[in-house]
Parts: C-alpha cells; sequence; structure tokens
C-alpha cells in the first residue's frame, strides 16, 4: 500500500506493474468510504455516511468545498452520461 | 456457561461466476460465498463486537483500524475481480444474518444483471490531476498581457499607488490561474472520456488527505474497455507530458473494482 502505480510506456513493464498493483491508502479511502454500492432497507445495520469525517478529520470537508469554490464553476461535460 | 459472541455478514462484493476464494485477502475470519438466484454473494463472518452499528461508529473513529479494515476490502475484491467481473460494496456493508443477505439480493436482482451486463469486458481506472500553483503562475505571468503591463506599473509607481495595483495584480492572477486550471481540467476529461464507455468526476481531496504538495484539481474516474486501457494509459502519459512544464502532474490507478461504475436503484417493491 505505499507505492502508487506509474504509467509506463514501454507496453510490457506496464503489464508488469499491473500484476504487481500497489497504490496509497489515500487512493483506496476515496474509493471504499466514498463509492461503492450503497444499499438500505432490508439490512439492520446501514453506514450510509461513512466519510472522511470519520477519520477525525472532520475539518478537511470545509477544505473540500474550498478548493472546489476555488476551482469555479463545475465542469461542463461532468454529467455522468455513457458516450 | 458462556453465550457465544453474535455473527454479523460482511458484504464485500457480488459476482455472477463462481468466485475464487482460495488465497484471496487476508482474513482471519474465512471467506465464503452465499448463492441466491444466480449471483453469489461474496462474504464473510465478523464480529458484533466491532461490526455492530455502535461499535462500528466507534472504531470508525480509529485510524488504525479503518486502514486495516479498509486494506482487506479492497485485497478481497480485488482477488476476487481477478477471475470475475463484481459489483463492489462500500466498506462496511453489514447483514444480521444470510436471510437479509438473499432478501436483498432478491430485491436488487435487476440491478446486479444490468451492472455486471455493464462492466463486462471493462475496469475502471482512476485520474488525478495535481498543480503546483506557483509553478503555474510563472507560466501564466508570461501568457497575460494584462498582468505583465500590471508589473510594469507597479515598478514605476509611487509606493500608494503600487499597492493597488499589486492587489489588482493578485485579483488578476488568481483569475488567469483558475481559468487555466479549469481548462486543464476539462480539456483532460473529455479527452479520457472519448477512450471510455463512462467517465466520472469525483470530489476534489485537500492536501491534508492526499499529502501531496501540489493541490488536486481533477479527481476523475473512467470505465474503459479492456482493449482500450493501453490507448487510456497512453493518452494519459503523452498529456502527462505536455502539461509537465505548466506545472500540472497526472495520476493514474488502476485497475480499480468499479466502485464509481455500479448502482443499485430503490429496487422492486415488496410485496406484503
Amino acid at each position: 500500500m505505499d507505492k502508487r502505480i506509474k504509467i509506463l510506456q514501454d507496453e510490457d513493464s506496464y503489464l508488469d506493474i499491473q500484476k504487481e498493483r500497489k497504490v496509497t491508502l489515500v487512493e483506496v479511502l476515496d474509493r471504499v468510504l466514498d463509492k461503492g454500492v450503497v444499499i438500505s432497507g432490508d439490512i439492520v445495520i446501514s453506514v450510509a455516511d461513512v466519510d472522511l469525517i470519520y477519520l477525525g478529520l472532520k475539518v478537511l470537508v470545509s477544505s473540500v468545498e474550498t478548493m472546489e469554490r476555488l476551482r469555479g464553476a463545475p465542469m461542463a461535460g461532468a454529467q455522468e452520461e455513457p458516450t | 456457561m458462556e453465550a457465544a459472541e453474535k455473527n454479523l455478514i460482511y458484504l464485500y462484493c457480488v459476482t455472477k461466476k463462481a468466485p475464487k476464494l482460495k488465497g484471496v485477502g487476508n482474513l482471519v475470519d474465512e471467506l465464503y460465498f452465499v448463492y441466491h438466484l444466480g449471483l453469489y454473494a461474496v462474504v464473510s463472518k465478523v464480529k458484533e463486537s466491532e461490526f455492530s452499528e455502535e461499535n462500528l461508529k466507534k472504531n470508525l473513529a480509529n485510524l488504525e483500524w479503518v486502514k486495516d479494515r479498509v486494506t482487506v476490502h479492497e485485497e478481497v475484491i480485488e482477488g476476487i475481480m481477478k477471475n470475475s467481473d463484481v459489483v463492489p460494496f462500500k466498506f462496511a456493508t453489514i447483514f444480521s444474518n444470510a436471510d437479509n443477505l438473499k432478501a436483498m439480493m432478491d430485491k436488487h436482482l435487476e440491478d446486479f444483471k444490468t451492472n455486471l451486463r455493464n462492466l463486462k469486458n471493462k475496469e475502471e481506472w482512476g485520474v488525478k490531476i495535481y498543480c503546483d500553483i506557483e509553478r503555474l503562475k510563472g507560466t501564466v505571468i508570461h501568457e497575460e498581457s494584462g498582468i505583465l503591463k500590471i508589473e510594469k506599473e507597479i515598478n514605476s509607481s509611487s509606493s500608494g499607488k503600487a499597492y493597488f495595483l499589486k492587489k489588482k495584480k493578485e485579483e488578476l492572477m488568481k483569475e488567469a490561474v483558475n481559468k487555466r486550471i479549469n481548462e486543464y481540467g476539462q480539456e483532460s476529461f473529455e479527452l479520457f472520456k472519448i477512450l471510455s464507455y463512462e467517465a466520472r468526476i469525483n470530489k476534489l481531496l485537500p492536501k491534508e488527505v492526499t499529502e501531496k504538495e501540489d493541490d488536486m484539481v481533477l479527481n476523475s474516474a473512467f470505465l474503459v474497455d479492456k482493449d482500450k486501457v493501453s490507448e487510456f494509459i497512453h493518452a494519459v502519459d503523452d498529456l502527462k507530458t505536455r502539461y509537465n512544464d505548466k506545472g500540472l502532474n497526472l495520476d493514474c490507478t488502476g485497475p480499480w473494482p468499479p466502485y464509481n461504475f455500479c448502482n443499485l436503484s430503490k429496487g422492486k417493491e415488496q410485496s406484503g
């Protein structure tokens, strides 16, 4: 979990890297806590709001918002449409 | 006599093909699957002392615990992914018993089928773009005649006037930098989107989380046809070279479980 996969120009080495793929914890957290299928209803326990907030980093959420403002309006074409 | 602690069921992912569980993940509890209606739910038993709603909330505040469990979650799904397409669930999706799990599979059967059809022969790849703002400013200043003009004026102005001109210059600079970041972000996203089946833009992560010196300016995910993956990666690489002197750095990771490209609707109405 400490090495980020690098993009290589060489096709063969790319495949090698892919096999020993390692990524940072942040990359994993960004997906596992924020994405993935969420269900509700029949389950007894639903943790719908697992977020980076729970990592004791509550203050960070406001930084995210600040940055999004800094970046300006949402990008055109950011819609979730298949091409 | 001591009552045995109650177990809960932790769901990692759902597959259509029988999952190969041997050697997958580094689990204390054994990984197994629940077969229902032509689908396999990959699960393990977890302890109530760790995953009951109350205990889970406590544990989520413990970074070490989260780190270990999130790693297990990812490793299990990646292991299963080697042999079958997966619908990956969010961290800590817990059921109290197998009947409830089956009821969920029943309810979302069509959604699972749709998702799995959609994912066939595709991989999720992530592209994050980071920006060294100071370096980008260095490029921008030479391209913006307005800023250059003000800079000249500052040099030949009284200190009072120079103060206001500097303010003005900073404003223009900020505007120009934001404009560039938007343009580059959009250009990249559009380019990668063309090479992929589906695309998403996710929220930006702050430096405290990324632990990088540069600011994240794009966080995106793409569902790419397996036979287009190398083309996709080359496109990222080309852009990386083109953007290098602008202070932008592209970070491409994958293949990931398709966390960004699966969803279940509310499911069919429960009768009775």
